[in-house]
């Protein structure tokens, strides 16, 4: 038997540190100060980094085969890391305000211990309750003010949907086991050419259904705009970036290793579920006027344009979805930070109510507008290359046209990007400085927290330096794609 | 060991497959037209009996199969108890605030 | 093959007839008077005060569901204990992680006073 469990210290140091956030909290005195919570919290995910970066170019499995631990698998622990970071540092003032710290510190921590296994699992059993343990988690962190009308009802559609998709991926995933007899993704391989199609393709369909959820695909994507809207935007945050990349990184695997394109042809529907998702996000978010819910559709919309790197179906397509996880991971996480800061301070989620902002707050303006055009995926930053590349790997395999939806989507998306930005620098030019009446200067004096300002610097230094540096950030993920790639 | 008579009515891959795919369609069913929340919870646990079931009839009879089916089931199992502790708690959550478990009044988020 | 469940139909039939039996017996010799005490539902102590189809105290559903998740983890201990001397050590320290991990949520709620009766 292989327990080698020297491979699985980034995830139980972060367990170790989940549980030590609950247990010190509860045998601690009531009115001690809860600012160590934060200590432990950091402190266990930068020895889980350390520990994730010394298994970089290990490239073997743990627990017979059910846990690879290669180099893709570490990108993806290390980004799921820094993205909970900054979470944790964006949330101080939310923390500030909730009476269950700990629970809070150790919630976030098993979630992003699920996102990590999440994204080596090699092994169905491992894939399910990676997906289980961080679907549960962020159920509750959805739910979390529990006397808020809003909190409750995001955490029951959240809940609702992601148990009864993993049902319905369990069951592919049981026909998936009866097909070949195993449920190791590299034995799966080996036997799929013996399996009748038409089970086959039902599995396949079960399989891209679940992670449909996860990754917010179109058919899937309806609970997005509701939980978003409703969870406490540090979780919505995490969501929108960590969930979702966990969700393709375990989608990319499965797909390369268990279904090999030569015996299942996935690439038409992979492709058919990009360009709706892209198209459907797009539209919808032209119309939205709640910063959160434009925000939710635009992410749906970016799900959109990852599909479009694994319908490539290539090794070309593998490190291009990588990078792009890598960008909109930076990228949207300083949009929300952006936004918790704003909300903070304005004290309204309409994009109606940001006129005005560059004279209120020139720095949060500014925070936005970069990432804001990075989503739209305009040149000097990192969104323009992250399309850059998934679109060259789609055309690489011939899906030309496929690339040709992409680009009319960005066209379009560039309009609602745009308008936020027009609101905060363009409006009430004429007259200068914004009047009394304006929304933006009638509002409390709430200067962003030095955690929040921390987490939304980090994150806009991320997009800027993941775009000038794209051909270099671009050859890791070249280098980590080759361990799960065909 | 006494003598293994061969059995009454033996089971086959398609009784196991059959029932299997019948608690999941009942599962699913029941999860996408009921209104009452734990109504639906209570469905999502009968689709998951349903691959219970599919997993341990393969794992019987797949030509190929190994244990991974048996233990896959007990994952479920544990899985399943623990996303009815969660489930429940958010449940009770709703209904404190408004005094009503069916999803159609759950609709302050629009959309 | 059949014939193996003979016992088990006469062992059924027995049990019919003997709870049946002295029902039957009784109806038959018995003598009766039902008055209005007699009717009552519940003749041993007082009535009852209020309708009995009440909500229980909702905190009884904390009990139910840490007894529920303690219930169910304990079906990974039985696969184990079947065969653990084959395992060798690494496979006792397993478990006894896996203990300790559920003794933390058990510590948890007993803090919390989750197991408090009130």
């Amino acid at each position: 038997m292989n327990f080698n469990l020297v491979l699985l210290m980034p995830e139980i140091a972060l367990t170790s540190a989940a549980g030590l956030a609950i247990l010190v909290d509860a045998f601690s005195p009531r009115g001690l100060s809860r600012r160590f919570l934060l200590w432990i919290a950091g402190g266990g995910i930068a020895i889980s980094a350390a520990l994730a970066l010394r298994l970089l170019g290990t490239n073997t499995s743990a627990f017979n085969g059910a846990i690879a631990v290669d180099d893709y698998a570490v990108f993806f622990k290390l980004l799921f890391l820094a993205a909970t970071l900054l979470v944790l540092l964006a949330a101080d003032t939310f923390m500030e305000e909730t009476r269950h710290r700990a629970e809070f510190v150790g919630l976030l921590l098993l979630a992003t211990t699920g996102l990590m296994l999440l994204a080596a699992a090699m092994d169905l059993i491992t894939l399910y309750i990676s997906i289980e343990i961080s679907s549960l988690s962020i159920a509750f962190l959805s739910a979390w003010d529990k006397r808020g009308l809003r909190s409750t009802e995001a955490g029951l559609k959240y809940f609702l949907l992601s148990a009864m998709s993993s049902a319905v991926l369990l069951y592919g995933m049981a026909l998936l086991y009866g097909l070949t007899g195993h449920t190791r993704l590299d034995l799966i391989a080996t036997q799929i050419g013996q399996g009748p199609n038409a089970a086959l393709f039902l599995a396949l369909a079960m399989l891209l259904a679940g992670f449909g959820f996860k990754v917010s695909a179109v058919p899937f994507q309806m609970w997005t705009p509701d939980v978003y809207e409703g969870a406490p935007l540090p979780i919505t945050a995490f969501l929108s970036v960590a969930s979702k990349a966990a969700g393709f990184a375990a989608t990319v695997r499965v797909l390369q290793i268990a279904l090999p394109t030569s015996q299942t042809d996935w690439t038409v529907l992979v492709a058919a579920l990009a360009a709706a998702t892209m198209t459907v996000g797009n539209i919808v978010a032209l119309v939205q006027t709640n910063m959160k819910r434009m925000l939710a559709y635009s992410s749906i919309a970016q799900a959109g344009y990852v599909l479009v790197g694994v319908a490539a179906a290539s090794q070309l397509g593998v490190s291009a979805v990588m990078f792009y996880l890598l960008a909109y991971t930076a990228t949207n996480l300083a949009a929300f930070i952006a936004c918790i800061a704003i909300f903070n301070l304005t004290d309204s989620e309409q994009i109606g109510d940001l006129r005005g902002l560059r004279w209120r707050s020139p720095w949060l303006a500014f925070a936005l507008a970069v990432s804001l055009l990075s989503l739209a995926g305009l040149p000097p930053f990192v969104g323009f290359f992250a399309k850059l590349y998934v679109f060259w790997a789609a055309a690489d395999r011939g899906l030309l046209w496929l690339v040709l939806v992409g680009v009319v989507n960005s066209a379009v998306s560039l309009y609602y990007y745009a308008q936020v930005i027009h609101d905060m620098y363009i409006t009430g030019i004429g007259g200068g400085e914004p009047g009394v009446g304006d929304p933006v200067t009638t509002l409390g004096p709430r200067r962003p927290s030095p955690g929040l300002s921390t987490a939304l610097t980090l994150a806009v230094i991320g997009v800027l330096v993941f775009g000038v540096l794209s051909g270099f950030f671009f050859g890791i993920g070249d280098v980590a794609a080759r361990t799960v790639a065909r | 060991m006494p003598q293994e008579l061969p059995p009454l009515y033996p089971i086959s891959l398609q009784h196991g497959l059959l029932l299997g795919a019948a608690l999941f369609s009942i599962g699913i069913a029941g999860a996408l037209t009921r209104r009452n929340a734990i109504t639906i919870l209570m469905s999502i646990e009968v689709m998951l009996n349903g691959t219970i079931v599919t997993f341990v009839t393969f794992a019987r009879y797949a030509p190929t199969a190994d244990l991974a089916g048996q233990i896959f089931s007990i994952f479920i199992m544990t899985v399943a108890a623990a996303e009815a502790a969660v489930g429940l708690a958010i449940v009770i959550a709703v209904y404190r605030l408004r005094h009503t478990v069916s999803v159609d009044a759950v609709d302050t988020l629009q959309g | 093959m059949v014939a193996s469940f003979g016992p088990i139909a006469m062992a059924v039939v027995i049990a019919t007839i003997f709870g049946l039996l002295p029902l039957g017996i009784s109806r038959l010799v018995a003598p009766r008077k039902p008055d209005s005490v007699k009717n009552a539902p519940y003749e041993c102590g007082v009535e009852t005060i209020g309708p009995t189809m009440i909500q229980f105290k909702n905190h009884f559903y904390l009990y139910a569901l840490i007894f529920v998740i303690f219930d169910v983890e304990a079906v990974f201990l039985f696969p184990w204990a079947v065969i653990f001397s084959q395992l060798g050590t690494l496979a006792l320290v397993e478990m006894f992680v896996f203990v300790g991990l559920l003794l933390v949520g058990y510590a948890y709620a007993w803090r919390k006073g989750a197991l408090d009766w009130v």
